[in-house]
């Protein structure tokens, strides 16, 4: 029984009950429950099969009473932070792939995919200049993979596009986020009775 | 056998704050004490979940008024008894579910003839 109200304190607190709501509700819990042990009850007859789970016994409880803090959960998934920060993350390493893939376009004039022969260097690190339809990569144990072939496909319209995409998806994604923290979120998405519990719980 | 216990849940649903409405009608109660009377009327709240949700509601709502009292020499005790708003929800709810229930007695009365040789 002890243990039973303590569980339900600790979701109080998770939830942010203010704390004279939360001695409120535990003296009440308290006093019926003792009230029904020293009548031969159980737990039970008190609180039906609520009994059995304090925790969503006690975020119904509060939530019903409108004392919590933290908005009851939304039954449907929606855009979560996680995902957003993922999502930011992506877009911030193929933003700066995509620079860094138009700095050295510039400076070389020209990237190109070797696309035909790939040559393997033994026992040499050769690192030469980019060039029209040559890439060059040090290779493991000491090679050198070199690959040539023909024009290649051109790296600077794509990294271009990769690049603005990039920038446009990270302040896109920054606007959500500010209107996703703003007042206004909650509003909006709020649906008729979505902070109501079940009345029977 | 468990089509049953989830029906008459699902029924209890519907009307539990109502019935709790009724039976703060016999005068203020504090919770496990509406539990008893519930009890006594004959509906048992075991196997179904509790009534302080419920309760919180119906506060919150304005249905109900609350203070708090002694209770035979026990802990002090969060009181419950009907105010205005409440009594005259408990009657217009008494009004929608004598409705109902002749709606569904028909229903049920007229699948019982169709039934019976």
């Amino acid at each position: 029984m002890i243990e039973f109200v303590e569980e339900c304190r600790r979701e109080w607190r998770r939830l942010g009950v203010p704390n004279p709501v939360a001695n409120e509700m535990a003296a009440d819990l308290t006093a019926d429950l003792e009230e029904a042990e020293a009548e031969g009850g159980s737990p039970e007859d008190v609180l039906g099969n609520s009994a059995f789970d304090p925790r969503r016994f006690a975020a119904a409880w509060a939530a019903a009473r409108g004392v919590t803090n933290i908005p009851a959960p939304d039954p449907q998934p929606r855009w979560r932070p996680p995902v957003a920060i993922a999502l930011a993350v992506f877009l911030g390493v193929l933003t700066i792939l995509a620079s860094f893939a138009l700095l050295v376009g510039r400076s070389s004039s020209s990237i190109a995919f070797a696309t035909r022969r790939i040559a393997a260097v033994p026992g040499r690190i050769h690192l030469f200049a980019p060039g029209p339809g040559r890439v060059v990569l040090p290779g493991p144990l000491g090679r050198t993979i070199v690959g040539t072939g023909g024009p290649g496909i051109s790296l600077h319209p794509l990294a271009l596009m990769v690049f603005i995409a990039g920038i446009v998806g990270i302040v896109g994604l920054g606007l959500f986020a500010l209107w996703y923290c703003s007042p206004w979120f909650g509003r909006r998405n709020r649906r008729p009775g979505a902070r109501r519990t079940p009345t029977w719980n | 056998m468990g089509n049953a216990e989830g029906r008459r849940s699902q029924l209890l649903r519907g009307v539990l704050d109502l019935c709790l409405l009724a039976v703060m009608g016999e005068g203020p109660a504090y919770g496990y004490e509406m539990t008893k009377r519930l009890r006594a009327r004959g509906l048992s709240i075991v196997g179904e979940g509790s009534i302080y949700p419920l309760l919180g509601r119906l506060e919150r709502d304005g249905l109900v008024e609350t203070h708090r009292a002694a209770s035979n020499g026990g802990p002090p005790r969060k009181y419950y008894n009907l105010s205005p708003d409440g009594e005259r929800a408990l009657q217009g709810g008494i009004n929608e579910w004598q409705a109902a229930r002749d709606a569904v007695d028909g229903a049920l009365g007229l699948v019982k003839a169709e039934v019976m040789p």
